[in-house]
């Protein structure tokens, strides 16, 4: 092929030309995507610190709340118990036998549902230390200690194989929220059976507690709960990425389910 | 220019001292060896222009010839460490350099060591070139943040994709279109640009690798 120089010079020099812009956008490209994953990092950095602060939150409400329960189940519930003691023993007649040894049995019961009570405040404290040994045998723990009562007819499924791990904040907010459903239905269901699954299926951890309680409308007491409650059960469960579905009819009992991914 | 020096070894000089000051206290023997490949390369072009100026196109054509197994070893060994932090890059490298030595091999059997390998220098300038890009894909998988305006392997290779992937397009044209009258000095001034392109990028890059051992110690 024969080219005059000219021609031959202007198209060396325009191919070379295209050829060297080529690299040219690459490297333009590479450097833009290199600072938008500087962006990225930083986002999700400030998102990591945004979720802490949100689980931090919800650790401070939720210490705030038990302190609130231990305080009113001691003043209402404990104290009353104990004054109600006091004042059956300081009646003891001890020339009355019969009355007498009547009295006495009555504060023995009362002091005897004054331990039982203490020993539920207790538990309440336990639950970090009993998160650190797993879900599953925390929820199992708590449940034993239910079925001593001897008033609930229990039953626990559990289909996770092995202990799967959690981050330790994440499990100790879904086992509160196992702690919150369990007292509601204690407090207020009149259940006799209470039934917990734990399963593990397509990479979510679901925790389904039942009962055959009294039930109630969902509705009204979604709309008429203030702070602690139904409404803090979803905003927890959202907090650690899952979603909290709560079943529940008057005279047909209550469902409540957690569903976290993994 | 005298009989020695030309624009072309005055770059490849200034880049020499660069690389000097820059890699002498590299802690990498790959990056320092820089230095002994750049002073290879001077050597090189003073020498052709030498043998230019006294019309000895033979022993010229020789000189390069060798100077294409320094060329494709010590850009080989210096890519192959960039590779290296990403990938596992030996099988691709060695491939590439078994490659390049059978070429070589096939094309002094067939001219003699006085002709210039020149399908060895395009197949090794579009190796470079792949492997560059091959590193620009890494980089780009890669989630960790890199600062790319001090980062020496990064401008580094951006010289040598610039300099091959110019190069490989005018090495194709001038093997197929022939040209009457001045092409020499034509050819000769486009590679000029691809080399002082290539040798601002790769002083950068020594200078980078600079900054980089001293604000860490």
């Amino acid at each position: 092929m024969q080219v005059s120089t000219k021609d031959f010079q202007l198209l060396i020099i325009l191919v070379t030309l295209i050829f060297l812009i080529a690299p040219l956008f690459l490297v333009i490209y590479i450097n833009l995507y290199n600072s938008r994953k500087k962006r990225h990092i930083d986002e999700k950095a400030v998102m990591k610190e945004d979720f802490e602060a949100e689980i931090l939150q919800a650790q401070m409400e939720i210490r705030e709340q038990t302190m609130q329960t231990i305080g009113s189940d001691l003043h209402d519930n404990i104290g009353q118990l104990l004054s109600l003691t006091n004042l059956t023993l300081k009646s003891v007649e001890l020339n009355d036998r019969d009355k007498s040894q009547q009295k006495i049995d009555t504060a023995i019961g009362l002091t005897s549902r004054s331990i039982q009570e203490l020993r539920s405040l207790g538990k309440l404290f336990q639950g970090e230390q009993l998160i650190s040994k797993g879900l599953s045998i925390a929820i199992n723990h708590e449940l034993e200690w239910l079925n001593r009562l001897e008033k609930y007819q229990i039953n626990y499924n559990n289909d996770v194989a092995g202990n799967l791990q959690l981050s330790a904040d994440k499990e100790l907010i879904l086992f509160r929220l196992f702690q919150e459903t369990l007292n509601n239905i204690i407090k207020h269901a009149e259940a006799t059976s209470i039934s917990v699954f734990l399963d593990y299926a397509a990479d979510n951890l679901t925790l389904t507690i039942e009962d055959n309680g009294v039930g109630f409308n969902t509705t009204v007491v979604q709309k008429a709960s203030a702070g602690m409650g139904l409404q803090n059960i979803h905003k927890r469960a959202n907090l650690i990425g899952g979603e909290a579905t709560i079943d529940s009819r008057s005279g047909l009992g209550t469902i409540v389910q957690i569903k976290v991914p993994y | 220019m005298n009989a020695y020096l030309s624009i072309n070894i005055l770059v490849e000089l200034i880049c020499f001292i660069i690389a000097c000051i820059c890699l002498s206290g590299d802690k990498s023997t790959t990056w320092k060896s820089w230095i002994v490949y750049l002073l290879i390369t001077c050597t090189t072009e003073i020498t052709g222009k030498i043998l230019r100026h006294a019309h000895d196109t033979h022993l010229n054509e020789f000189i390069y010839n060798i100077y294409i197994l320094f060329e494709a070893g010590f850009t080989t060994a210096l890519l192959s460490k960039i590779l290296c932090p990403y990938t596992n890059a030996k099988p691709v490298i060695y491939g590439g350099l078994s490659l390049l030595i059978l070429l070589y091999i096939i094309e002094i059997v067939q001219h003699g060591v006085y002709v210039f390998n020149n399908m060895t220098t395009t197949v090794m300038s579009v190796l470079f070139v792949l492997y560059g890009l091959y590193y620009y894909y890494l980089l780009l998988k890669d989630e960790r943040y890199i600062k790319l305006k001090r980062h020496a392997p990064f401008w580094w290779v951006t010289g040598i994709v610039f300099f091959y992937f110019g190069s490989t397009v005018s090495n194709l044209i001038f093997s197929i279109i022939v040209v009457e009258d001045n092409s020499d000095t034509f050819r000769y001034n486009i590679y000029l640009s691809l080399n002082i392109l290539l040798y601002s990028f790769l002083s950068y890059s020594f200078l980078c690798r600079y900054l980089q051992r001293t604000s860490s110690s």
